[in-house]
C-alpha cells in the first residue's frame, strides 16, 4: 500500500481509519458542481436588468450553462452576481450576504460599477470603487453594461475555474489572497496600514543620500563650492 | 371549437373594467390650463389634503390596534436590501399585526451615488449618460429631460428630424419599458412566463436600438442640440415591420395575463389611491393618471412631435392596481399609434445643430427642463452661474421619488400579498430614488 501512497500522491491517500480513499471523485464532484451553480439574484442598478433578467429570459437562455435556479436566499445559492454599484450603505450588507453563503462560493463582479466603481469612480463620495474591496472576486466581466454574452462568458470561465482548481478537500482556497477570510484579530485595516507601510518604504527615494554615494558625487559638491566661491 | 368561444368571451367579460375607464382626448382638453382640467376631476379638493410624513421612530411606537379577534402579534419585518420584490435595492420596514400592514417605512439609500452633486463636475454633454443610469429604462427620456433644459436655456434650435427622432425613439423605449414591466409583473405575483413573454419584446425592440445606438440598455442617444447618430435606412422599414408585431403582441398579454382570474383577483379593488392624494404626493404617471387625473406632459404641454400627432391621455376611474395595470397596457396602444403617425414621413436634415465639441454655457440663473418618461415626470433644474461650462448646482426630479411615497399612504391596511402587488404595480425603478 506504501507505494501507491508514494506513487499516486494526492490521488490515493490514507482515511483516518487506516483503509484508503480513492480521491480521484473530486474531479468528478468538481464538475457537477460547476455545472450546476445557483447563483444569487444580487442586482442593485441597471447590469441586474442586463445580467440577472435578460440572461435568464427567452433570448438568453441561462439554463444551458446549468445556472438558471436564481436564488432569492443567500443560503440555497453559491454563486454571487454582483451586478451594479455598491455604495457604502450597501457594502456591510454585501459582505454579510457573502458570509452567509455556504463553501463553496464564488463571485462574479459585472460592469464596471462592481469591478471599480465605473462612470460613478471620480467624484462620487459614496460609491466603493469595485467589489472586491469587500469581498473577494473570482471573476470580472466588463461593460457598461455587459452584454449577456459576455455574461456568459464570465460563466464558463468561472466553470473551468471550478473545474480545474478548488477541490472539495481545500475549500475556499483561491488563487488570490481571500480577505472575507481574515484570521481572529486582524482588521483588513491592520493589513491596509502594514502594505502601505512596505510600499512607503521600497518606495521613497532619499535623494540626498543615493546622490552621496555615487562615484562623481565628490566632483559635483567640488565644483559647486569653486562656483559658489566666484 | 364552440366550447373555446365560450371561454373566450367569458374571458373577455371579465377583462371588461367594472366601471367604463373615461378616455380624454388631447384635443378636447386643448386651451384649458392643467389646474382648471385638474379640479374637476380632483373630488376632495387638492388644498385640503395632507400627506403626513411621520417619523421612522414615530411609526414604530405608535400604538397597535388590532383588526380581528384572534391574537395576532406585532412584528416589524424588514424586506430588502436584498430581496425579490426590492426589484433592486429598496429597503422597507414593514409594522405588521400578523398578517395585516399597518406602516411601511421605505429606507431608500442604497444606490445612492451621489449623481447630482458628480453633475456639478460635469459639462451638460456629460452630464446626459448619467441620465441613462438614473431610471435605465427611460433611458432616452431621460436624456432628452437635459437636453430640453439645455435647449431652452441656451436658445439652441432643433429641426423637425431631430424631433421626429427623438419622438420616435422616446415611444419606442416606452413600449420597451412597459413591455419589461408587464413581464416583470407577472413575475411578481408567481406568473412566470409572463417574464419570458415580456423579455421577449424587450429583446426584440432592444435590437432596433442597438442597431442604432449600439447600446441595449444605457442609450445616451438625444445630446443638447441633436442626435448622437443617425438612423439607419432601413430604420422606418424596421419600425413599420415591428409595429404590427407589437400589436399582437399586446392581444396575446391580454389572453396571457389579463384574463387571468387569479391575476385580478390580486389587482382589482387593492390599493386604491384617489386623484386628489396621488397628486398631494407629487405622482406623475401611469399612477397620477390611474387614479384619474389625465395629466400627461406629453398632453398638457407638448413638445417634440407630440404636439402634431393624435393620441388619448388614457386614465383609469379608480386607482386600484389593476387600473394601474391597464393604463399602461393601453398606453402601449397609444405609443404604437404615435409611432405609426410619426414613422412614414421622417424629414431630412442634420441630425445636430451644434458640433459636438462646441462649448455650451447656459446664462446665470435657474434653468428646467422635463419629459414624461414611462414612470412620470422626469425634471432637471440647474443653477448655472452664467460663466461656467458646468452647473453650480443641479438636481433631478424623478419619478420614481414620488411615486415610492404611494406605499407609505396607501399600503396600511392590506395584506402582505397586496403589498407585494401593489409595489409591483408602481413600477419603481430604485436607482432613480436614490440618484
Ligand atoms: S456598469 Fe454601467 S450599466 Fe452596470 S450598473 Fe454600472 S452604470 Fe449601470
Amino acid at each position: 500500500m506504501g507505494v501507491a501512497l508514494e506513487k499516486l500522491p494526492g490521488i490515493v491517500e490514507r482515511f483516518p481509519g487506516g483503509s484508503v480513499a480513492i480521491t480521484r471523485l473530486d474531479q468528478a464532484i468538481n464538475l457537477a458542481r460547476s455545472n450546476s451553480l445557483w447563483p444569487l439574484m444580487f442586482g442593485t442598478k441597471c447590469c441586474a436588468i442586463e445580467m440577472l433578467m435578460a440572461t435568464g429570459a427567452s433570448h438568453h437562455d441561462l439554463s444551458r450553462f446549468g445556472a438558471e435556479v436564481a436564488r432569492a436566499s443567500v443560503r440555497q445559492a453559491d454563486l454571487m452576481v454582483i451586478a451594479g454599484a455598491i455604495v457604502k450603505k450597501m457594502a456591510p450588507r454585501m459582505r454579510l450576504l457573502y458570509e452567509q453563503m455556504a463553501e463553496p462560493r464564488y463571485v462574479i463582479a459585472t460592469g464596471s460599477c462592481a469591478i471599480s466603481g465605473g462612470p460613478f469612480m471620480y467624484n462620487s463620495y459614496t460609491v466603493v470603487r469595485g467589489a472586491d474591496e469587500v469581498i473577494p472576486v473570482d471573476v470580472y466581466v466588463p461593460g457598461c453594461p455587459p452584454r449577456p454574452e459576455a455574461f456568459f462568458w464570465g460563466l464558463l470561465t468561472l466553470q473551468r475555474m471550478i473545474r480545474e482548481g478548488e477541490t472539495i478537500r481545500e475549500p475556499g482556497i483561491r488563487r488570490k489572497p481571500v480577505m472575507a477570510a481574515l484570521p481572529e484579530d486582524v482588521t483588513i485595516h491592520e493589513i491596509r496600514k502594514e502594505i502601505r507601510g512596505t510600499l512607503i518604504d521600497e518606495n521613497v527615494i532619499d535623494v540626498e543620500k543615493s546622490a552621496n554615494e555615487k562615484p562623481w558625487a565628490q566632483k559635483v559638491r567640488e565644483w559647486i563650492r569653486k562656483a559658489s566661491s566666484r | 371549437m364552440a366550447g373555446t368561444r365560450g371561454l373566450r368571451s367569458s374571458r373577455r367579460a371579465l377583462r371588461q373594467p367594472s366601471r367604463p375607464a373615461p378616455r380624454v382626448s388631447r384635443r378636447r382638453l386643448a386651451g384649458v390650463s392643467v389646474a382648471q382640467r385638474l379640479s374637476g376631476r380632483v373630488h376632495a379638493g387638492a388644498a385640503e389634503v395632507s400627506v403626513q410624513v411621520r417619523t421612522l421612530d414615530e411609526l414604530l411606537h405608535a400604538p397597535l390596534i388590532a383588526d380581528s379577534e384572534l391574537t395576532t402579534q406585532e412584528y416589524l419585518v424588514n424586506m430588502g436590501p436584498q430581496h425579490p420584490i426590492a426589484h433592486g435595492s429598496l429597503r422597507v420596514v414593514l409594522r405588521l399585526d400578523g398578517e395585516t400592514v399597518k406602516h411601511v417605512i421605505p429606507v431608500p439609500g442604497y444606490v445612492h451615488r451621489g449623481v447630482e452633486k458628480m453633475c456639478e463636475h460635469l459639462t451638460y454633454r456629460q452630464i446626459v449618460p448619467y441620465t441613462d443610469r438614473l431610471d435605465y429604462l427611460s433611458a432616452i427620456m431621460n436624456n432628452w429631460a437635459v437636453a430640453r433644459m439645455v435647449e431652452a436655456a441656451a436658445g439652441i434650435p432643433t429641426n423637425y428630424r431631430i424631433e421626429t427622432i427623438r419622438t420616435i425613439m422616446a415611444e419606442l423605449q416606452r413600449l420597451q419599458s412597459h413591455a419589461l414591466w408587464w413581464g416583470v409583473t407577472g413575475m411578481d405575483l408567481g406568473a412566470y412566463t409572463a417574464f419570458l413573454y415580456g423579455f421577449r419584446e424587450r429583446e426584440i425592440i432592444g435590437e432596433i436600438f442597438e442597431e442604432t445606438i449600439g447600446a441595449r440598455l444605457t442609450m445616451n442617444y438625444i445630446q443638447p442640440g441633436g442626435l448622437m447618430y443617425d438612423i439607419k435606412p432601413d430604420f422606418a422599414a424596421k419600425v413599420k415591420k415591428l409595429l404590427p408585431y407589437l400589436k399582437d403582441c399586446i392581444e396575446q398579454y391580454e389572453t396571457l395575463l389579463s384574463g387571468n382570474v387569479i391575476f385580478q383577483e390580486r389587482l382589482r379593488n387593492i390599493g386604491m389611491i384617489d386623484g386628489a392624494r396621488a397628486l398631494a404626493l407629487g405622482c406623475t404617471g401611469p399612477i397620477l393618471r390611474a387614479s384619474g387625473v389625465p395629466y400627461d406632459l406629453r398632453a398638457a404641454e407638448p413638445y417634440g412631435m407630440y404636439g402634431k400627432v393624435q393620441f388619448n391621455v388614457v386614465v383609469g376611474a379608480v386607482g386600484d392596481c389593476w387600473d394601474r395595470y391597464y393604463v399602461r397596457l393601453e398606453e402601449m396602444r397609444e405609443s404604437i399609434r404615435i409611432i405609426e403617425q410619426l414613422i412614414d414621413n421622417i424629414p431630412e436634415g442634420p441630425i445636430a445643430t451644434l458640433r459636438y465639441n462646441d462649448d455650451i454655457i447656459l446664462p446665470e440663473g435657474l434653468h428646467y427642463g422635463h419629459v414624461e418618461t414611462a414612470r412620470g415626470v422626469f425634471g432637471v433644474l440647474a443653477a448655472s452661474d452664467g460663466t461656467s461650462k458646468t452647473p453650480y448646482r443641479l438636481h433631478f426630479r424623478s419619478p420614481n421619488f414620488n411615486n415610492l411615497w404611494v406605499v407609505t399612504a396607501i399600503a396600511a391596511g392590506w395584506r402582505i400579498a397586496d403589498f407585494i402587488a401593489i409595489q409591483s404595480s408602481l413600477d419603481l425603478v430604485i436607482p432613480d430614488i436614490d440618484r
